[in-house]
């Protein structure tokens, strides 16, 4: 059984729900210095880092655990109600911030996203056609090999589907090197204070590169399933 | 009841809180101690509770531990084991375990399983409240003063049911559930408390009835878990009904069927191979003995290892593939495991070690009690919890990925498997047709996609939405897994911003109203009998207050009082001890309050000076009262 709790949500307001002063979403309140609830949504600025794209992820681990020091719900135990939810509050979104940030797929999407992107939806990119239908051609040869029990044809059907596989992947590191390109002249565009435009386009080429992403990853999924 | 407080370390006092490992074989209570954490002790320095109740209806009684499990072989039908396979779960997931136990399901156990045990019905939170109530005992009568908050371990694969289940055990016990932590995971802290290095941990959790793979980083006092798997279908109660099955097997061909139907034949047999099964740890044969009463011939036969490793090596094999899962989902090969730890019993069966070796290419750690260790884990995390250290930090995961039924019965993932708790999702809802006021939301936790395959944990419905056109409302829930992986869901309508009312219904356990009924229960049940409760009452405090009394004098200098009252104390204390012996429960009552009065003075004198901590920070007479 859950336990279906009906939240008392005091949304942000900049101020502190302890003592009444100014906080300007710090997690701490400069005056009375207690935890304060989470105002905001955004994990960038909740770990304290400019919207870059290329995260060193030791510092980012070592700020996780500095940061899980100070929310963690363990150290709040004997706290107020109001001291005790603001550290739940605070740690999940420390946990979820730290899970979107350290990996680079998962933290681009979520620039995107904060960008006004919606989720990258699998697009085959457009070199790909004909060998997706190749592919699929094999996945069901395949499979009428195995229905059909023999044992020459399935390891023929499958060495084929393995090397399409390795050439898959090939391709996936391929899209991967391109995406960390663009995360570099995404830094370098907001150091430069870029035109809109221009980030614009930097974006749009990253949703469609992760779109392309997603498809040979379903791929490469569904081929293993079948192998 | 007044609690000085008083700190010599000048640590704010707080109250007391133990670590508890509730296991499906044995279950103890550890604390911290002065030299680190300790297993809390009976009188003959056996720190197992037997997870057993037994019901005595002529009395209406319960016995629990080493006293029930006298009476399994005697009265089979009046005893539970191995509750904790039935933890949060109802009658259809617990068929198979149901052939291999004499219990009796009461009728209406769909939900939450229940026990008949004479005319009475027992649900699995009831029955682990009376070994956790035993445990609970066993504490305050170690301190002096009663202890009301734990923290409580469970296998790190259970479901929000499983923990839920075990945190409503607690409740029903008397005791505030600060806690629950994951079995595996404490006991990385009670091998790696002192460890500075970074390193990277298996622990590999083989107890009773479940099986756990964690793999944790410790880095700085920081213990955080990188991913967890397990099977709670499997322990050594499997390996068990192996060598249960064989031995019936063996003896129907001489002894006539009928033999596994008879519960007490059955529990001589278990008895009997259970001890083989101790013997083949250290030794290269075994031999089992069995007389199942006189109108059937005695058995016997010598077991091998090899006989035994054959019996169960499938089952030890099985645990292979979740260690795999935990390596791949924590992107870790094998090789980079710095550390191996063993835990739980069966982690002693020489066949589990060396699989164990063989897959991670290194000895693995059985320096520490593997029955043991898990408790003491949970009295480091309790430690934290009470304040008593920041240094440490346990970020645990969720087991188990959390998703919400979509269109077409497919399950949609919000949070995923291994993710750091506290974690959450927050989720849109909106309406399918017009003036549509309520929206079904059914919450599901498992991997596969399918809601079928997935283990049902609640449905709610979001109420009271003010008619609008299909698609117009915007309801945003926010699911939240906290510290103990328990799930809370709240919901707010982001246009008026106003909270929103859920009405929940639990899939499998008790609603609160069914805790609040089992609470007044066992009130009654207590109630019964009361002259026996009063004699029992009697001499717990008789003994409480003979060891505060006892540690006084044992603690603090001889100079502190004069020999005449120390021998007043003394001979008060024998007076009290003899009292205690007998069944006179206002005699009992009579000799604490002389022996309260003549340790007086010396509890004043300590309470003065600095040395306040040894006499827990009360008087013998306080204790008393208390």
């Amino acid at each position: 059984m859950a336990d279906f709790a009906t939240n008392t949500v005091t949304s942000s307001t900049g101020v502190c729900p302890h003592c009444g002063s100014q906080t300007a979403g710090a997690h701490f309140c400069a005056e009375c210095r207690k935890i304060q609830l989470v105002s905001g949504s955004d994990y960038f600025q909740f770990f304290g880092l400019p919207r870059k794209l290329l995260i060193d992820v030791s510092d980012l681990e070592k700020s996780f655990y500095e940061l899980s020091r100070q929310f963690h719900p363990d150290y709040f135990m004997r706290a107020s109600n109001a001291e005790q939810q603001a550290s739940i509050e605070r740690s999940s979104m420390l946990n979820d911030g730290y899970r979107t940030l350290r990996d680079r797929v998962a933290r681009v999407s979520y620039l995107l996203a904060l960008e006004g992107y919606k989720e990258a939806e699998k697009k085959a990119p457009p070199d790909l056609l004909e060998e997706v239908f190749e592919l699929n051609m094999q996945i069901e040869e395949l499979k009428a090999a195995k229905k059909a029990g023999d044992e020459n044809d399935v390891a023929e059907a499958q060495s084929a589907l393995e090397e399409a596989m390795m050439g898959l992947r090939e391709k996936l590191a391929g899209i991967d090197d391109r995406l960390l390109a663009k995360f570099g002249d995404w830094d370098s565009a907001l150091d430069r204070s870029a035109p809109t435009s221009e980030k614009s386009a930097l974006l749009d080429q990253m949703s469609e590169l992760l779109s392309h992403r997603s498809y040979i990853g379903h791929l490469v999924h569904s081929i293993q399933e079948e192998l | 009841m007044p609690v000085i407080e008083l700190s010599l370390s000048g640590r704010p006092k707080s109250a007391r809180v133990v670590g508890i490992d509730l296991g499906t074989t044995n279950s103890l209570v550890a604390y911290i101690g002065d030299n680190g954490p300790e297993v809390i002790r009976d009188r003959s320095g056996n720190g197992l509770v037997p997870s057993i109740v037994y019901y005595d209806q002529e009395q209406d009684r319960l016995l629990v531990g080493e006293e029930a499990r006298d009476r399994l072989v005697t009265e089979p039908r009046k005893a539970i084991y191995s509750v904790k396979r039935f933890m949060g779960k109802g009658s259809e997931d617990v068929q198979e375990d149901l052939s291999l136990v004499p219990f009796q399901i009461a009728p209406g156990s769909e939900q939450v399983i229940g026990f008949q045990m004479g005319d009475r019905v027992f649900t699995p939170p009831e029955i682990s409240a009376f070994i956790l109530r035993d445990l609970k005992k066993r504490a305050s009568q170690f301190f002096g003063e009663e202890v009301s908050q734990a923290v409580i371990t469970v296998p790190a694969y259970f479901n929000d049911a499983q923990r839920q289940a075990t945190k409503d055990a607690g409740h029903l016990a008397g005791l505030e559930v600060l806690r629950i932590v994951n079995e595996p995971t404490a006991a990385s802290l009670a091998y790696g408390i002192d460890r500075k290095e970074e390193a990277i941990v298996a622990v590999y959790d083989l107890g009773g009835g479940t099986f756990d793979i964690s793999i944790l980083k410790l880095k700085d006092g920081i213990f955080e878990v990188l991913s967890t798997n397990g099977d709670t279908h499997l322990g050594g109660d499997d390996l068990d009904n192996r060598l249960i099955t064989l031995v019936i097997d063996e003896m129907g061909k001489e002894a006539g069927e009928g033999i596994a139907q008879d519960p007490a034949v059955f529990q001589t047999i278990r008895k009997a191979i259970i001890k083989a099964k101790h013997d083949l740890s250290d030794s290269d044969s075994a031999i089992v003995e069995i007389d199942p009463g006189v109108q059937r011939p005695a058995y016997r036969r010598t077991l091998t290892r090899d006989d035994f490793d054959r019996l169960i090596d499938d089952l030890v094999e099985r645990t292979l593939g979740p260690c795999a899962q935990a390596l791949k989902d924590a992107n870790l090969k094998p090789e980079q495991i710095d550390e191996v730890v063993m835990v739980g019993g069966s982690t002693r069966i020489p066949l589990v070690r060396a699989k164990v070796k063989e897959l991670f290419k290194r000895e693995p750690h059985i320096e520490l009690n593997p029955d043991e260790v898990v408790a003491l884990g949970a009295a480091i995390q309790a430690d934290v919890l009470a304040g008593g250290r920041r240094d440490l930090l346990l970020l645990d995961v969720t087991p188990l990925s959390l998703g919400i039924e979509t269109m077409g019965g497919v399950v949609a993932k919000i949070i995923n498997r291994n993710s750091t708790i506290p974690a959450s999702a927050a989720e849109m809802f909106t309406t399918w047709v017009d003036n549509q006021t309520g929206i079904d939301v059914h919450v599901l936790q498992g991997e596969r996609e399918m809601v079928e395959d997935c283990r049902s944990l609640a449905r709610f419905t979001l109420k009271g939405i003010p008619p609008q056109p299909a698609g117009l409302p915007r309801i945003e829930v926010k699911f939240l897994i906290d510290a103990n992986g328990i799930l809370t869901v709240s919901a707010r309508d982001l246009r008026t911003q106003q909270e929103h009312s859920i009405e929940v219904k639990p899939s499998y356990g008790l609603s609160d109203e069914q805790i609040e009924k089992m609470l007044l229960d066992s009130f009654e049940f207590a109630e019964e009998d009361i002259r026996k409760r009063q004699l029992v009452e009697a001499r717990n405090e008789a003994e409480t207050v003979m060891r505060a009394a006892e540690k006084a004098l044992a603690d603090h200098p001889r100079e502190l009082i004069d020999a005449d009252e120390r021998s007043a104390i003394v001979s008060a204390l024998d007076d009290l001890r003899q009292a205690a012996g007998g069944d006179d429960h206002q005699l009992i009552r009579d000799k604490i309050r002389i022996l309260d009065d003549a340790s007086q003075h010396l509890a004043e004198i300590i309470m003065d000076s600095a040395l306040v901590a040894a006499l827990k920070n009360r008087k013998a007479s306080e204790v008393a009262k208390g």
